[in-house]
């Protein structure tokens, strides 16, 4: 019973140590070595249309499930049956954890969602507590927001880590010839929709833990970097300043705590160099200088080293280097082509993309066991990966040429899926966000 | 007016209209600007032949001023003309090998023109634009586009012409001038395209 959990704990426990404690017990009942079952009897409803309910909540909420990892969704439905007389019926069907639900609408549009989570195994022998016992509130069309909240509860509670169901990824899609806009998406593919509507070249998001987006845009012709100062605030420049800036900038990327960007910054003589904006003063910083290309930054969960891209010694290969541009160390060895490195959310890996044969895979190195371990194989070029914000997903696009789609992957590259049926999408950026 | 010019017999003005061509155009506001002035040519026979003299000299005027006007104009177009075929002829892509910003020496030829161009129209400036195939990651590759631009730029300024009047920027492989996905489609893309500013 507990080996699964704890193995679990024991792959994760650079992560967990790196994040906030759980704030419950952790339930160990998952069976050795498969998923946890969950099944979730059709909510009882009133105030709204079953077909609402059954799009907006359920099959949100199942598929929610079914992708967090550990849990096994049970299909099987037992009519009315929730009380602890029918435990045993729904332990046979390999059900461990019941789920009721109770969704009411008022007739001024207030939703009410309450949950209540039994494990059915324990409670066939003695009275139990509901090991998940919730209430949830929103006005209407807040459906589904919370059967992500519900399906991120019930993975705190099964493994205490937040799961991933309410986050979202910000993208580039193409809009026209010459036109590419920042769209964003839900994690589980509804609603995707524009961020920015400039009508020109717009690429290269980065988004702040609080939210703030960056990025670069064409609209005055030459690339500036655009974003907001506060929250959900204006889309302003952040960079360069007025007046006079040799060379161009491109590729921002914040900062963990969202004071600084890291951006590249072009010289006269066509060389690139990686520099940090502190946003708030606007200081900003050289941290290479080199009579090369120097791109990509990507920081480290701390904010104290970046990696990046660099042809110094030849072709691109990612490298490290402190946050003042110190200690630069090599970190690819192997093949001739290397780039976008992104820094896992632990600190402990770093996704890349290595091309052979003139198509990129997905990479990832384990900083700890300083070895490279390959995450796709396939015909289609696999670019840009950005970590899930629990580090068991990476977000990326693949496809054929010109037709690049964004998809997610496990670490195993066992399980990818595409995340949204869409044409011409590039540099995708995963965020807990909203 | 207008109207006025149209009360005037044509007949005086073919008659008178030699005589006055030497003259020098009166300014409009010495002619009668209201049709209530128009009958006084009946009444007064000198006065209408003065009338008809001025009126008569300064349409030859405004004829004259017209034609330097459109001959100007002409000319103008075909300056413009000239400057946009020398720009067209002049301004051609140069292309790079895959994952290089060296100019290659069958482009060195290219830039020549550009700088020729650019030393007979002292006026013009251009911006060049690095750009990529779509086999490198976009970020590199706006890295790389902008070497190219930047490998263009000074071995025009190499070739004399003023920094001032060459502005680069890159666009990566964000802005590929054709679709293809072969060998002959890349080449094409890994480019620098020079255009007037």
């Amino acid at each position: 019973m507990k080996k699964f959990v704890l193995g679990l704990l024991c792959a994760l426990a650079p992560l967990l140590s790196a994040q906030a404690p759980p704030s419950q017990e952790v339930v160990l009942s998952a069976s050795a070595g498969s998923k946890l079952g969950i099944a979730l009897p059709y909510p009882r409803i009133s105030g709204l249309p079953e077909a609402t309910v059954t799009t907006e909540f359920q099959q949100v909420l199942s598929k929610d499930l079914e992708e967090a990892g550990p849990f096994a969704v049970i299909q099987k439905d037992l009519p009315g049956a929730t009380d602890p007389a029918s435990y045993k019926a729904w332990a046979e069907t390999g059900t461990e954890w019941l789920l009721t639900t109770t969704i009411n609408r008022s007739a001024g549009g207030d939703l009410e969602v309450m949950i209540q989570v039994m494990d059915v195994v324990a409670g066939q022998a003695k009275n139990v507590k509901p090991v998940v016992s919730k209430r949830y509130t929103g006005r209407d069309g807040a459906l589904r927001r919370i059967a992500h909240k519900i399906s991120d509860d019930l993975m705190a509670r099964l493994t205490g880590e937040q799961g991933v169901a309410s986050t979202r990824v910000v993208f580039v899609k193409e809009a026209g010839r010459g036109i590419k806009e920042i769209y964003q998406v839900d994690r589980d593919g509804a609603n995707p929709f524009p961020v920015t509507n400039f009508k020109s070249l717009t690429i290269s998001p980065t988004v702040a833990p609080d939210g703030r987006l960056a990025y670069v845009t064409y609209k005055g012709g030459a690339p500036e970097i655009w974003g907001q100062r506060v929250a959900g605030g204006p889309q302003v420049k952040l960079y360069p300043p007025a007046g006079k800036i040799q060379g161009h900038c491109f590729c921002p990327s914040w900062s963990p705590d969202g004071r600084r960007l890291a951006l590249v910054q072009g010289d006269r003589r066509g060389n690139t160099d990686i520099v940090v904006l502190d946003v708030a003063s606007g200081r900003v910083r050289q941290l290479t200088d080199s009579n090369c290309i120097n791109t990509d930054p990507s920081w480290n969960p701390a904010g104290t080293q970046l990696a990046f891209t660099s042809d110094r010694e030849g072709g691109p290969q990612v490298f490290l280097m402190g946050d003042d541009g110190s200690n630069v160390r090599r970190l690819t060895r192997e093949g001739t082509y290397n780039g976008s490195p992104a820094w896992s959310p632990s600190g402990s890996m770093i996704a890349y993309v290595s091309r052979f044969e003139g198509k990129f895979d997905l990479f990832v190195y384990k900083l700890g066991e300083g070895k490279s371990y390959q995450i796709t194989t396939g015909i289609a070029s696999s670019e840009s990966p950005s970590w899930s914000p629990d580090e068991r997903r990476i977000v990326f696009t693949s496809g054929s040429r010109g037709g690049m789609q964004l998809y997610t992957t496990d670490l195993s590259g066992n399980t990818l899926r595409k995340l949204i049926n869409l044409d011409g999408c590039q540099s995708p950026k995963w965020t807990r966000s909203r | 007016m207008r109207f006025v010019r149209n009360l005037i017999p044509l007949a005086v003005v073919f008659t008178l209209g030699v005589g006055v061509a030497c003259k020098k155009p009166a300014p409009a506001p010495a002619e009668p600007t209201t049709p209530a002035a128009a009958p006084a040519p009946a009444t007064n026979d000198a006065d209408a032949q003065k009338r008809a003299d001025e009126d008569a000299a300064r349409r030859k005027a405004e004829a004259e001023a017209e034609a330097a006007r459109k001959a100007a104009a002409a000319a103008e177009m075909a300056r413009l003309a000239k400057f946009k075929n020398d720009a067209e002829a002049a301004l051609k892509d140069i292309n790079f090998e895959f994952d290089k910003s060296d100019i290659r020496e069958v482009d060195k030829a290219k830039l020549q023109a550009i700088a020729d161009f650019l030393k007979a129209n002292p006026d013009a400036k251009i911006q060049i634009a690095g750009n990529c195939d779509e086999r490198g990651t976009v970020e590199y590759n706006l890295a790389l586009g902008e070497r190219r631009a930047h490998a263009a730029q000074n071995y025009l300024t190499g070739l004399g012409v003023a920094e001032a009047r060459l502005s680069s920027i890159s666009y990566g492989k964000e802005k590929p001038k054709v679709q293809g996905h072969d060998d002959e489609s890349w080449l094409i893309n890994r480019n620098c395209q020079f255009t007037l500013q």
